[in-house]
């Protein structure tokens, strides 16, 4: 049986579906096929999605009403010196400050399946086919480029092109040529436990924050230090994923006994570390344990990041391209901007009906010069955390981590997220209350367990309110906001002389303030606490009560 | 047909994988890197070679592929609609 399409989608996760609405939404006939029973079936979480994923997302995520478990307003560190005598020292200064916190956050920690739902059912209301149960074994090709693929069921499906986003271990791509296997200290392997635990307690023992465990490599709490992640801990609506991951070799040819280790480091840091120990432990039960291995440090080995992410009729996006964060291990934002960008690259390919790998090159092109993809694939704070251990220097584990996971991050991230800012903000000028209404419709959504396809919340009768003065006020202040955008956009020689070259400096500049400007803003955090907590309240109360036509775009 | 495992709440498996992992005997040196990785305990060593004691409760995260030194591992997709679930992944 043989049927045609414009474009095959292979594997439904958090790029697939995307890339495949997308298509769809251009008229283009799509077919999305995904291994797994249901979508999310073979899916591990442990995952905040970056601020940045929603805000540069494609519009209808941005815009819409995504599933998510919990709002992160930033991170605890903990840098465990000595477990036995409670020796630990904690860096928690990458945090959104309140009143902003929790509303405005760092990110939306989320259980992957729901997500990835959330995400095929967008791509089939946009007309997408999705085919489930479906594995794809092979493709068909003729004079050297690939016309379709082979499933496992016997059917040849023909298309115009494919976007290939099957995952980190790139098993269709190595057959097609176009990837080799990674070396195993480039991949890790992710151990996740899935507690339930009560919102109440949640509230009160992780409020917002996802916490890290990082420690002396004898102290067995947790992996290697540059070796994988530390320790994570999510807290989610009404559960914890607790999540410890280790590269598969560390030194050559030696692979580490990780069935016995990581059942080690579990056991010490849940029996040794207070917090766990005395408040999380007694409140806690297992509710799954899974794995996965994915991709941790591609992007730092130049050879590796040079494997080919297109070739005669095919686009890989997401972690099959080799996009996965190094820092944070977090893909999500890498795969949707890269979907975006192949939808584009397909759907000009279909038009000029050229899908050689040379019309397609305009997709590497583009993913190379992406700030946040290149910046998010090239950190290399966590692989140094191995030269910390070496030097046994606290001072340099401290360095690493701050930088990595602390207030530090942002001389590293300000100039591609400030260039991709700008960018957005001349395509859109009413983009920054776009971004203001997603933050706090995410935050009511939250509050109301108010999600796209969910149940809706019978006490939400407050869409039927008269709008009150507080909420015209808010809708003033994003008409301010709308104004004050256009006239800047209109100032393009401020933008070419001071914007544009102070946003490319960024990183450098803050590189020499933050060292200075961070005791100072602590000490403001310190004083301000008791009005800005008050303010906070205030706050959440306004979005909770809010009426939700102010919130939509 | 679904599975579930007392180690491992929360995961059920679908029979009719196929043999989605093969070990080439003749390529294998016995090293033991896949029964290190494994944290299902799919693996055992048999005449100095390893060998698959079940994937009942494999989580295809193909850690033994990555880790085998001499490629003597094949790993490729379970048959679609069948392998490991999970609710809370």
């Amino acid at each position: 049986m043989e049927k045609n399409f414009d474009v095959i989608v292979i594997g439904a996760g958090f790029g697939g579906s995307v890339a495949a609405k997308l298509c769809s939404d251009a008229g283009l006939k799509t077919l999305l096929l995904e291994r797994s029973e249901n979508v999310g079936d073979k899916v591990i979480s442990g995952l905040t999605i970056p601020f940045q994923g929603f805000l540069f997302a494609p519009t209808y995520i941005r815009d819409g009403n995504p599933p998510f478990e919990r709002p992160s307003d930033g991170i605890d560190n903990y840098i465990i010196k000595d477990i036995d005598k409670g020796d630990i020292y904690v860096d928690n200064s990458l945090k959104v400050p309140k009143p902003l916190s929790p509303i405005i956050s760092f990110g939306y920690n989320t259980y992957c399946k729901p997500f990835c739902q959330w995400l095929s059912r967008k791509a089939i209301d946009a007309g997408v086919e999705l085919r489930t149960s479906t594995t794809v074994i092979d493709f068909i090709k003729e004079d050297g480029t690939i016309r379709g693929i082979l499933t496992d069921k016997g059917e040849n499906i023909r298309s115009k092109i494919i976007i290939n986003s099957e995952g980190s271990q790139g098993l269709l791509a190595i057959k097609a040529g176009m990837r080799k296997k990674y070396p195993p200290e480039t991949i890790s392997l992710a151990d996740t436990y899935d507690y339930v635990m009560s919102k109440k307690d949640i509230d009160k023992i992780f409020g917002f924050s996802v916490k890290m465990c990082w420690g002396w490599d004898e102290q067995k709490i947790a992996p290697p230090l540059g070796y994988g992640n530390g320790l994570m801990v999510w807290p989610y609506r009404n559960s914890l994923h607790f999540m410890q991951d280790q590269c598969l070799r560390m030194d050559e040819k030696k692979v580490p006994n990780l069935k016995k280790v990581f059942n080690e480091y579990h056991h010490n840091i849940t029996s040794k570390l207070s917090w766990w120990r005395d408040l999380v432990s007694p409140r806690i039960k297992l509710r799954a344990r899974t794995w996965e291995g994915f991709e941790i440090y591609v992007g730092l080995d130049k050879n590796l990041r040079k494997l080919p992410k297109i070739t005669d009729g095919m686009i890989l996006i997401g972690d099959v391209a080799g996009l996965e964060s190094t820092e944070l291990c977090d893909g999500v934002p890498a795969a949707w901007f890269s979907a975006e960008i192949a939808a584009g690259v397909a759907i000009e390919a279909i038009k000029a009906n050229n899908a050689s790998k040379l019309f397609l090159k305009r997709y590497t092109e583009r993913i190379s010069r992406h700030p946040i993809i290149q910046w998010s694939i090239s950190g290399i704070n966590r692989y140094n955390l191995r030269l910390a251990q070496q030097e046994h220097s606290f001072k340099t584990l401290k360095k690493y981590i701050h930088n990595g996971w602390g207030l530090g991050t942002l001389s590293s991230f300000t100039t591609p997220f400030l260039q991709l800012l700008f960018l957005y903000i001349r395509k859109d000028p009413n983009i920054i209350t776009k971004w203001i209404k997603m933050y706090f419709r995410y935050f009511q959504n939250w509050l109301h367990e108010n999600f796209d396809y969910g149940h809706q919340d019978s006490e939400n009768d407050i869409a039927h309110k008269k709008i009150t003065k507080k909420e015209t006020s808010f809708l003033f202040f994003l008409r301010i906001i709308d104004r004050i955008t256009k006239k800047l956009i209109g100032m393009k020689k401020m933008q070419n002389l001071i914007v544009i070259p102070l946003a490319n400096s960024m990183n450098r500049c803050l590189e020499i303030i933050l060292p200075i400007f961070e005791p100072i803003y602590s000490l403001f955090l310190k004083l301000t606490y008791p009005i800005r907590n008050k303010l906070s309240k205030k706050l959440i109360s306004f979005v909770d009560g809010a009426n939700p036509s102010l919130f939509s775009i | 047909m679904t599975k579930i495992s007392k180690k491992f709440p929360g995961v059920e498996w679908i029979e009719g994988t196929g043999d989605f992992i093969k070990i080439d005997k003749n390529k294998c040196s016995g090293c033991a890197n896949c029964i290190r990785v494994c944290l299902a305990g799919c693996f055992e060593i048999f005449e100095k070679t390893a060998r698959i004691i079940s994937l009942d409760e494999c989580m295809e995260c193909a850690s033994c592929w990555y880790a085998c030194s001499e490629d003597a591992i094949q790993f490729f997709w379970p048959l679609g609609g069948t392998g490991y679930k999970c609710e809370w992944g």
